[in-house]
């Protein structure tokens, strides 16, 4: 379903809470890790960034991994965004298994399941705020569909902002691009490192608030690494990672 | 989109992207300018000893179809066992002798009578025919070319002649002196270098040319037919002239590719977080191989036109300061300088282009 149908269906009140609930707790997991490593190589020593973790994002979940700086929090996120390799265990997204995928079945999966926002923004300079949407589009294949590229700026605020390249915008700005082109191709998954690591308080709150309308309106699954723990009330779960392992999983509230 | 990521690329830096077409540019100048200055002077050269007029020509065994090149001058009686040929109407020799006082050109020692009989005679701008021994004639282009007008002094061969007339160029050579005063000059009495011969028709030139070969006549002789000149005037025909061409273009097409390569090579590195956000989203290496070509191939095309017009100013420049310099820029050159820039484009971007698509996606987009 298409965004601009789905923000149709939840204003017509079919998509209810409790629908979602539903659905939460009846599907298999979109994301499944099973006994993950990962190993970086620092000469001939091997340093493990992840040691077996073992994680589930149920659709339309939202998810706050914290943990201390080198804990693995970072790695998980490339792991599972299929843009490094594991070196063991499993890693299934929305039923494939990444471990198996050779590099260019990675690159084409995230093309179509998975978005990312990243902490420094990572606009592409040379280009408007509509130019990096809309290449997000293009690279997705499907070619710029105003309409869809019409809601989701709405959402987020950028209509008066999209012939402005990034350096003329402020962070709050450019990282509402940033999740602008992340979801623009409708991921299954939307992957956030740090999205609020350098942005001032006011515009942390309004990139959070909008990744949790993204969340409860459209049920977008969300994983967000984080190092505040106030961003982790916007979200349905937090995970907590320590020496490359997960050491809890706890309702937010 | 592409095609927008493309353009804005190559306006983020404009000084990079300049460079990058002034290389292209000079390469492709200088491609054009080197083939159209070798061809340009020997097609005018050729046009010019067609001018004469002349259906056949003799030069001694061996000889260079470059006229100056030719040494070892005949007997001048030749010419009249060749007036007593069928079908041969007039005889001309000429003495020919490099000069390169003031630029290389071939000067023409004539006998006037015989030369106004072959070619028709000149056609005088202003001035009159040679008359004293140390009359010449010059064409008007080296008049224009060394600002010389009738009466005036002009130096040649380390001797001062009187400047009779001032011709229309076209008839051989740029300057005329009597033969005879030529061949005391240097040594060479009674001798020639070339005979021109005009047939009572121009049908016959073939007949002639099968009775100056028989044994009896002028056997092992070089006997041309003007008509032929200039299909025959060209770079291959001179020795060694197309390998300094061929190594003159590898030389123009390696600084256009080396600068390439190290544009694009430093635009990826610049670019490296990019291409990893793109990676990132999805894009796979045929895709960010064709950005970097595309967006190689669009200097590339920003560089022909200017190398295009370069080259047309560089002509005009050159025909202001040197009006006897012919550069013949053709087309086909043209376009062949384009595809050759094109080429060397597209391989020098090759590397830098599958270096970027080989880029860990992490590593691009944590670089600094």
């Amino acid at each position: 379903m298409g965004i601009a149908a789905t923000i149709r269906a939840q204003q017509s009140g079919l998509r209810s809470a409790e629908n979602q609930e539903t659905r939460k707790r009846s599907v298999e997991p979109i994301l499944k890790t099973e006994n993950l490593w990962k190993l970086y190589h620092a000469g001939k020593v091997e340093v493990p960034a992840l040691r077996g973790v073992n994680f589930e994002v149920q659709p339309g979940e939202s998810v706050a991994v914290m943990g201390p700086s080198g804990c693995g929090k970072s790695s998980l996120l490339y792991v599972i965004g299929g843009l490094a390799q594991a070196s063991r265990g499993k890693v299934l997204v929305d039923g494939n298994d990444l471990t198996e995928m050779r590099d260019s079945a990675r690159t084409k999966l995230r093309r179509s399941k998975i978005g990312f926002v990243f902490q420094r923004f990572n606009l592409l300079p040379t280009l408007s705020a509509k130019g990096n949407i809309a290449i997000a589009q293009y690279i997705h294949g499907d070619g710029f569909d105003p309409h869809r590229f019409d809601v989701v700026t709405k959402m987020l605020g950028l209509e008066g902002r999209l012939t402005h390249k990034p350096s003329e915008m402020s962070g709050g700005e450019q990282q509402r691009v940033a999740i602008a082109r992340a979801i623009i191709n409708e991921p299954k998954i939307l992957l956030a490192d740090e999205p609020t690591g350098n942005l001032d308080t006011k515009n942390s709150e309004i990139v959070l608030e909008m990744l949790r309308r993204l969340n409860k309106d459209l049920g977008q699954t969300i994983v967000m690494i984080t190092h505040n723990p106030e961003a982790t009330t916007y979200f349905d779960r937090v995970v907590h990672m320590r020496d490359g392992v997960i050491v809890d999983g706890i309702p937010a509230d | 989109m592409m095609g927008e990521l493309i353009f804005r690329n190559l306006l983020h830096r404009p000084a990079r992207t300049l460079i990058g077409i002034i290389a292209i540019s000079v390469e492709v100048a200088l491609v054009v300018l080197i083939v159209g200055l070798t061809s340009g002077l020997l097609t005018e050269t050729a046009k010019r000893i067609e001018g004469i007029g002349a259906d056949i020509m003799l030069q001694p065994p061996a000889a260079s179809i470059f006229l100056g090149f030719s040494g070892s001058p005949m007997p001048i009686k030749i010419g009249d066992k060749l007036k007593d040929l069928k079908y041969v109407q007039a005889v001309a020799p000429a003495l020919l002798q490099f000069n390169s006082t003031g630029g290389v050109e071939v000067v023409y020692g004539i006998d006037r009578d015989s030369f106004r009989e072959v070619t028709g005679g000149f056609i005088f701008l202003s001035g009159r025919d040679m008359e004293a021994p140390d009359d010449v004639l010059v064409d008007d282009w080296a008049a224009r070319a060394k600002n010389l007008k009738v009466g005036d002094t002009y130096n040649l061969f380390n001797n001062d002649w009187h400047v009779a007339g001032i011709v229309e160029h076209g008839k051989g050579s740029r300057g005329f002196v009597p033969i005879v005063t030529l061949q005391d000059l240097v040594g060479a009495h009674d001798k020639a270098s070339i005979f021109f011969i005009k047939c009572t028709r121009p049908e016959h030139t073939e007949d002639v040319m099968e009775e100056m070969r028989k044994p009896e006549n002028f056997p092992g002789y070089t006997i041309r037919p003007l008509k032929d000149l200039l299909s025959l005037m060209t770079s291959t025909n001179i020795p060694g002239l197309q390998v300094f061409i061929d190594a003159m273009i590898a030389l123009a097409v390696s600084i256009g590719l080396l600068v390439i390569f190290l544009t694009m090579y430093t635009t990826v590195i610049e670019r490296t977080r990019d291409i990893g956000v793109l990676k990132s989203l999805g894009a796979n290496p045929p895709f960010i191989i064709r950005a970097l070509l595309m967006e190689s191939a669009l200097l590339c095309l920003g560089g022909i036109a200017g190398g295009v017009a370069l080259s047309y100013g560089v002509r005009a420049a050159f025909q202001a300061g040197f009006p006897t310099l012919s550069i013949l820029i053709t087309p086909a050159w043209v376009v062949r300088a384009g595809l050759i820039a094109l080429l060397g484009t597209l391989v020098g971007a090759s590397y830098p282009a599958w270096v970027a698509s080989r880029k860990d996606v992490v590593e691009a987009l944590t670089f600094d």
